[in-house]
This record gives C-alpha cells, sequence and structure tokens, in this order.
C-alpha cells in the first residue's frame, strides 16, 4: 500500500466533514499539509489562528463558523478526539506489524495497568492501596510503634524530664524557664511535636507515597478518576495538584496554576484549602483513628462526602467551561528500593528543614501570648465555638495552632488525645472539623497572591464557617443516633 | 531526572524551580515536569556524588579489561 495516503488517521466524522471544508477554503501555504493546517485550527492552536488570519482574509470568519459547528455537534472535546483517534490508529498499526513475543511480565503488568483504570475494579484497587498503604502502615505502624515509642518513651520519660529539670536548676528567671521547657516550651513541645509525632507520621507516609509514585501508579488514578472529576467541573488533571496537596497545600495552591481553566483553578483551590488535608495532619488523623476502623469510615465519609458536594456546587455555581484532559500513561513498573528510601529521605528532610523553624517560632508566639495573656483571651474566645461542636475547652488550643500551622494544630489534637480528652465521637468531629478547617497562613497568603484577596478571603470565611457547621452538624446526628465510635 | 506523573524525561536545567512565589522556595529544591507540571525531588548531592563515584570506578574497571 502506498505509504502516506493509507496510514491517515481517520478521525470522528464532525471532524473529518470539518476538515473536508477547511481544506478547501484555504488557498495560503504553510510549509504544512492543508489538513495539518486544519487539524491545528480545530484544536484552537493560537500560533495558527493567527497566521491564517493573517493569510486568508475574510475567508477566515468561514472557517471560525464551521470551527464552532463542529464543536457543537460533537460530543467530545477536539482536544480528547484528536489523540484518541492517533492512539486508536496507533495500536492498530502495531498489532498488523508487531508479532508480539514480549515477556510474560510486560504483559501482566498491561492488564493490570488496565484494571487500575477500569472504575469497576480500578475502584476496589484504590481502597485496598488506602487500606495497607495509610490505614495499616502509616496509622498502624507510623503511629502506633514509631510515634508510640518516641513520645512516650523517649520524650515522655526521659527528654521532657530531664530538659524541665535542667531548666528549673540552672535557669533562674521564670519566664525564661517556660519559654525553653514545661508545657508549651521551645523543647518539650515544638520539638517534641516535630520530632516525635509529625516527622515520624510524615516519614511513613511519604514512604508510602513514594513507593505509588514510583510504580507509576499516579497517572493511573488521574485516568480512574478522571469521571468523577469531570462531574465536579474538574478533570483528571485536577490530580495533579491534588496529590501535591498532600505535601503541602501551599505548594499545591500554586500547582493549580497548571489547571486548564479558570473555573478549574477555583473550584481546585477551593477542594485543596476545605477537604484535602496535608501529609502532617492526614498523618496524625490516621494515627488518631488508628485503632478505630469504624470512626475512619465515618472520617473518610464525611470528607469524601464534603469534597463531591462542595466541587458539584460550585460547579453549578461557576460559568460552565469544559476541562479536556487525555494522558498517555507510562509504563506500570515495580518500584525501586533505593528510588524509594531516596525519595523517602529527600522528603523528609525538607519538610524537617521547613517545619523546624516554624515550630520553634510557634513556641514563642504562644510564650508570648501566655506572658501577655493573650493566648488565654485567644482560647476563651474560641471555646464557645469548639464547645457548640462538642469538644471539651481544651480542644481550642488545638484549632489556635491549627491556623498557625495545620500540622502544628494536628500534633496538638494528638496531645489531648493520648492525654484521654476525647471519647470516639469527640475524636470523629474534631479530626473532622480540622481536617475541613481555616487553611493556615501560609495557605492563605498565597492565595491572595493567586487568586486575589477578595476571592482568598470569601474562601476562608467560607470554609471557616463550613468546618464548624459540618462539626456542629456531624455530632448533633451522632449523639442523636447514640453511636458511640 | 524522569517525571513520576508523565514518565518524561528531563534534565535538571529544562525544568522550572517548582515554587517561584512560595514562601517555603528556601528548602524546596523540587522541578517542575515540562510537561505537565507535576513536581519532581531532585537527587539528593550525596546520591549524585555517590553515583559519580560508582560510575568512575566502573569506567576505571572497564578500562583496565
Ligand atoms: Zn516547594
Ligand atoms: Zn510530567
Amino acid at each position: 500500500m502506498s505509504a502516506s495516503q493509507a496510514e491517515v488517521v481517520t478521525y470522528p466524522e464532525p471532524i473529518e466533514k470539518a476538515l473536508a471544508q477547511i481544506t478547501t477554503l484555504l488557498k495560503g501555504s504553510y510549509g504544512l499539509s492543508p489538513r495539518t493546517v486544519a487539524l491545528l485550527l480545530l484544536q484552537d492552536d493560537p500560533e495558527m489562528h493567527d497566521l491564517v488570519k493573517e493569510r486568508e482574509g475574510s475567508t477566515y470568519q468561514t472557517i471560525a463558523a464551521i470551527i464552532d459547528r463542529t464543536r457543537e455537534t460533537l460530543r467530545e472535546p477536539v482536544d480528547e478526539a484528536v489523540p484518541v483517534a492517533r492512539q486508536q490508529k496507533i495500536a492498530a498499526i502495531a498489532a498488523a506489524a508487531v508479532t508480539e513475543t514480549a515477556p510474560a511480565g510486560a504483559a501482566l503488568a498491561d492488564r493490570i495497568s488496565r484494571l487500575m483504570m477500569n472504575p469497576w475494579t480500578g475502584t476496589p484497587l484504590l481502597l485496598l492501596v488506602l487500606y495497607f498503604g495509610l490505614y495499616k502502615f502509616v496509622g498502624g505502624f507510623g503511629a502506633g510503634t514509631v510515634v508510640d515509642f518516641l513520645e512516650s518513651t523517649v520524650f515522655d520519660a526521659h527528654v521532657n524530664p530531664w530538659v524541665n529539670r535542667l531548666v528549673d536548676t540552672y535557669v533562674p528567671w521564670a519566664a525564661i524557664r517556660e519559654l525553653l521547657a514545661h508545657d508549651y516550651g521551645i523543647i518539650t513541645l515544638g520539638l517534641r511535636y516535630a520530632v516525635a509525632i509529625v516527622l515520624p507520621l510524615v516519614g511513613a507516609f511519604f514512604f508510602v507515597f513514594a513507593i505509588i509514585e514510583d510504580s507509576g501508579y499516579l497517572p493511573r488514578l488521574a485516568m480512574l478518576i478522571d469521571r468523577v472529576f469531570k462531574m465536579i467541573g474538574l478533570s483528571g488533571r485536577a490530580v495533579i495538584p491534588m496529590t501535591l496537596g498532600f505535601g503541602c497545600d501551599t505548594m499545591a495552591t500554586l500547582v493549580s496554576r497548571i489547571l486548564e481553566t479558570r473555573r478549574e483553578r477555583i473550584i481546585a483551590t477551593l477542594l485543596l484549602a476545605l477537604a484535602i488535608p496535608c501529609s502532617a495532619q492526614l498523618g496524625v488523623i490516621l494515627a488518631l483513628l488508628a485503632g478505630r476502623p469504624a470512626a475512619v469510615l465515618v472520617w473518610a465519609g464525611v470528607i469524601a462526602l464534603v469534597f463531591l458536594f462542595v466541587g458539584w456546587l460550585a460547579a453549578q455555581i461557576l460559568p460552565d467551561e469544559r476541562p479536556t484532559f487525555y494522558m498517555e500513561v507510562p509504563p506500570l513498573r515495580l518500584p525501586r528500593l533505593t528510588n524509594v528510601l531516596i525519595k523517602t529521605y529527600t522528603r523528609m528532610r525538607m519538610y524537617f528543614l521547613e517545619i523546624l523553624p516554624l515550630f520553634v517560632l510557634a513556641s514563642v508566639l504562644i510564650w508570648l501570648g501566655e506572658m501577655t495573656g493573650l493566648f488565654a483571651a485567644l482560647v476563651q474566645a474560641v471555646a464557645p465555638v469548639v464547645r457548640a461542636i462538642g469538644l471539651p475547652d481544651q480542644a481550642a488550643v488545638a484549632f489556635l495552632f491549627g491556623f498557625f500551622r495545620r500540622d502544628y494544630g494536628a500534633a496538638g489534637l494528638y496531645d489531648l488525645y493520648t492525654a484521654g480528652q476525647f471519647d470516639g465521637v469527640q475524636l470523629v468531629v474534631a479530626t473532622v472539623t480540622l481536617t475541613l478547617f481555616v487553611p493556615c497562613i501560609a495557605q492563605f497568603i498565597v492565595a491572595i497572591k493567586e487568586r486575589g484577596a477578595r476571592v482568598a478571603f470569601g474562601m476562608f470565611l467560607f470554609v471557616l464557617v463550613f468546618a464548624f457547621g459540618t462539626g456542629y452538624i456531624l455530632n448533633a446526628v451522632l449523639r442523636l443516633l447514640g453511636v458511640s465510635l | 531526572m524522569r517525571c513520576d506523573f508523565c514518565g518524561t524525561v528531563f534534565t535538571e536545567a529544562e525544568a522550572r524551580p517548582a515554587c517561584t512565589g512560595c514562601p517555603l522556595a528556601g528548602v524546596c529544591k523540587k522541578r517542575k515536569c515540562p510537561r505537565c507540571g507535576y513536581e519532581v525531588l531532585p537527587e539528593p548531592k550525596w546520591v549524585k556524588a555517590l553515583k559519580a563515584w560508582g560510575g568512575s570506578i566502573f569506567a576505571g574497571y572497564k578500562a583496565n579489561r
């Protein structure tokens, strides 16, 4: 067969019709085949549009009209239809030309890959990954074993009493003693939160995440989730900022720039601020709920529901610009242990360098607040709200911490939990509220820079009211049903 | 480096730093994939050094044979 003619890709009928019409209209020379020029026009290539506008003069209007009409008749976006048709053609050519003697492993990987992307098999697979990776490993091993050891054996039994004694003996000023040690001291609180609670949990999470990353699961997750995300005005591409959101929502708010439409960017920023916990927060929440499967289910269910409901609502309110998403997935592979360990180490190191000064600063701020009485006043002010959602007054402290840094607040909650301050229902209400609760200061500042003060402030207010509103309703419902979790 | 999301292979020079305008840009050395925007971790310096060292030993071994 003659190569160039027989191997042309055939696109869906409306596109082919438009291509035929446009190619007859094109008079100028572009150094490309007319069909290619027409295809680029249909895919909204801005440079080609400028060129054609310049060279075809008034005919351009006719061409633009054809493009608009095609877009209306075509069910899927051109940007999606074109690569899909090409992909099919490539598969057909490859199937005809190549006799497959692929090793058994490749065929198996291919089959697993397809199972991961099919909604019926992919969803249970995703749940398995979450169950073993997050619940069992981060919540079970990370919290139950590592944090427990560092908290109770290393800090509570040795470091803290030793530091307290040392400070009491050698530091004559009560104020400095309080700054370094005791209840809110830099070493006894700030360092302990960072080293004994947050870092091991985050480390366990980073380890699981590195395995997921290295295996090539993420693009498959994007394809799997694309359909659900389309309902809330996003596309599979939003998996990128969402997964990075686990690293830190601040970063992910910046990353949401890569999304196509303004609508997508606003929805993604809102959902990131509201329903995506950062890795530390997630780690601590998993630790808090570790021994209580029913509580985890309620927590995950409420967050998922909020995520979908708010996304859906935002998609209804914001003007419709449909995002397109299609990607070729890179091959699945067995994660390599060296890769995983290096990634885990790099992330932990970056994270630690980032949080340590902030945790120290938080301790200093709290100390200042204690000295001036401002802290007590703030706790007093927040306490009624905390009481309204059924939590003990001390939880107000954790929420105040949380606004400074989400992970700091979560660590504070963990502290209260180990002190035996919560029952099951209170635990779920507290974790749900803290997950939804205000984006931390850093994220708020970035949101202002990226989306403008008005959008950012509106979002902030919305998130605040929404978080406590959800906590209130959840508490009322759980108490009414008389469940104990 | 290789993007963990889309599989694109690129050099550190081709990629933009991940977080210009991020308050934590000082500690964070991530790079952005030029194709999809996913953030990729750079190799730590000591890993690079180790690899270079391993590579030179390997090259010397091959030259000796
Ligand atoms: Zn960063
Ligand atoms: Zn990429």
